[in-house]
């Protein structure tokens, strides 16, 4: 399956799940911003959660199948349309060689993604297809898609998504009836950012600490893959101390000199030298990925066990999808 | 290399804390110190070769050490604990078990050519007139140190190091320059270091090295990693472009 960019929109890139075995020498984790959107693509077509997929940045945004594609999308960024009809998210949808499908603007997020059925096939790099645009290195040539470059999927098919091909091609389908419930995995109240203390709580004053709990903080325009700048009231410090550089990772929320909030996001560096007032749960990561400049979010804390607890869940809620999906064909 | 046998640990249990639900933070210290880096850099090496179900990757900085894992493979083993802190922590106390007797941990030591001054250490008179020297003395006080890798941060390869002369501390440029060459060698405070990519940076660039400190295409990108010992040798053009291939 063969897809060439007409208008690669604002930032368009190639992602997986992630590149975590060289963190040691500095490597950032980069992968899809919004992992339960990526995956939930994957999952809607039969691949595995890990296969690669493009991540869409808003939308102003259009490709063209040119071969017979399964494709399917999620994510909070744009709505895929083609001949001028909406295109249903997470679920399959297949097309003929030379159609062309558009994003049209989603005013709810950001990111998109988009996956194939054998997933985007370029090149492992430190054993990930993310891209890492910093050091120009994994996806689809180390940057960002351009307009005329040619996508391709991995040629070999699973079971599943043979059968989710073949029977699309069969009863001349775009799409079957099915589809994945992404809303149903995230919480109703999407601006309230669930957050787990972390370990320098104590150098900030309890005011502070409140502040951080009960205030809104906006998103401000320094966001992107590394990290949101939240505009807000600042923290104070009630000592002097300065913390000597450690491991952060995405979701972490450090508190800069001037006493600012920002949350590290996929491509955030390795290491960090602010202090750390809390982490996001891994469950809410999501819905920072779809954040923008100028949404306002509050923090609520639950504690680390609870985050754990939610985080097993997710994942026990996400297989039950893809066991579902199989026995639907198998 | 050489081998060393060194003798580490103390009885008192680890201090850990959860940086993430797939991450905790093993915290050895508070200063930047040399015994200290070698006892993470062993635990390190002793926990890579005695890793635990789920175990994915390991981050040593400074005074921390931390460990990346895969919460549903900890969650299933038969660890001794309910969540995955105590599992992972039961295991990491193992580790330190194992520390406190006799282990023998692999140094390694590279020599890094540099070409100091001119076009590629255009900092090299900044760093000299702060500490009252002058060219020469810097590059000869530079080499004659033995520097070791306390961590690897910032961007992909970059090696923070320590052990630099006092005499050459430097502080950082007030304004960042937007651009440093790859290979660039700079001195920021008591620490010198390499920037492996072009990057925008602040650190006060003494010289250049050939080498290539960051490269996808080797087994280990990185050139550097935490833990090894680093000296440096002074090169002129013609030896650098010889290292470039020119």
């Amino acid at each position: 399956m063969k897809i060439s960019i007409i208008k690669p929109g604002l930032l368009s890139t190639v992602q997986d799940m992630g590149r975590y075995r060289y963190l040691s020498q500095a490597v950032p984790v980069s992968g899809a911003m919004d992992e339960l959107a990526h995956r939930i693509a994957n999952k809607a077509v039969g691949n595995n959660d890990n296969d690669a997929t493009i991540e869409f940045t808003y939308a102003n945004a259009s490709f063209k199948a040119e071969t017979p594609i399964l494709i399917s999308y999620s994510g909070d960024g744009a709505f895929l349309i083609h001949d001028d009809e909406l295109m249903p998210a997470e679920k399959p949808l297949f097309f003929s060689a030379g159609s062309v499908i558009r994003l049209i603007n989603n005013p709810v997020g950001v990111r998109t993604y988009l996956a194939v059925a054998g997933g985007w096939d370029v090149p492992d790099v430190m054993e990930s297809k993310s891209t890492y645009l910093t050091a120009g290195f994994g996806g689809f040539k180390g940057r960002e898609l351009q307009k005329a470059d040619v996508l391709v999927s991995r040629t070999i098919l699973n079971e599943v998504s043979n059968k989710i091909l073949n029977q699309l091609i069969e009863r001349s389908l775009t799409y079957p009836n099915w589809r994945i419930s992404r809303e149903r995995l995230l919480p109703e109240k999407r601006q309230k950012i669930r957050v787990v203390l972390a370990n320098e709580i104590c150098w900030f004053d309890a005011t502070s600490i409140l502040s951080f709990l009960t205030s809104n903080y906006i998103i401000d325009l320094r966001s992107n893959r590394m990290g949101y700048h939240l505009a807000g009231k600042p923290l104070v410090k009630k000592v002097k101390k300065e913390l000597l550089s450690t491991a952060v990772t995405p979701g972490t929320i450090q508190v800069t000199g001037s006493g600012d909030l920002v949350i590290l996001m996929a491509d955030c560096q390795t290491t960090g030298g602010y202090p750390r007032i809390a982490h996001v749960a891994a469950v809410d990561l999501p819905l920072c990925a779809q954040l923008k400049p100028g949404d306002m979010i509050q923090f609520s804390e639950i504690s680390r066990d609870e985050a754990e607890e939610l985080y097993l869940e997710r994942e026990h809620d996400l297989s039950l999808i893809t066991m579902a999906i199989s026995l639907k064909y198998i | 290399m050489n081998k060393q046998k060194r003798y580490l640990g103390t009885n008192i249990p680890l201090k850990i804390y959860v940086l993430s639900e797939k991450s905790v933070t093993i915290t050895f210290g508070t200063e930047i110190d040399n015994d200290l880096l070698d006892l993470i850099t062993d635990f390190n090496q002793l926990l890579l070769q005695n890793p635990f179900p789920g175990l994915i990757t390991t981050v040593p900085a400074y005074t921390t050490l931390t460990v990346f894992y895969n919460p549903l493979n900890v969650i299933l083993s038969d660890l001794p604990g309910e969540v995955c802190l105590e599992k992972v922590s039961a295991h990491l106390n193992k580790i330190a078990e194992i520390n406190r007797k006799e282990s023998e941990v692999m140094d390694d030591h590279l020599v890094i050519p540099v070409c100091y001054g001119g076009d590629f250490g255009y900092d090299l008179l900044t760093v000299a007139r702060h500490n009252n020297l002058c060219e020469s003395e810097v590059i000869d006080m530079h080499t004659a140190g033995y520097y070791t890798v306390f961590m690897i941060g910032f961007v992909p390869g970059f090696a923070y190091m320590g052990g630099m002369d006092n005499r050459l501390s430097t502080p950082r440029r007030e304004v960042p320059a937007a651009k440093i060459p790859a290979g660039s060698v700079g001195i920021a405070g008591n620490q010198t270091g390499i920037y492996p990519l072009e990057t925008p940076g602040g650190w006060q660039i003494i010289g250049r090295t050939p080498l290539k400190m960051f490269d996808v295409n080797r087994a280990q990108p990185s050139l550097l990693k935490g833990g090894d010992r680093v000296s440096f040798k002074a090169i002129d053009q013609d030896e650098f472009n010889t290292y470039m291939g020119v």
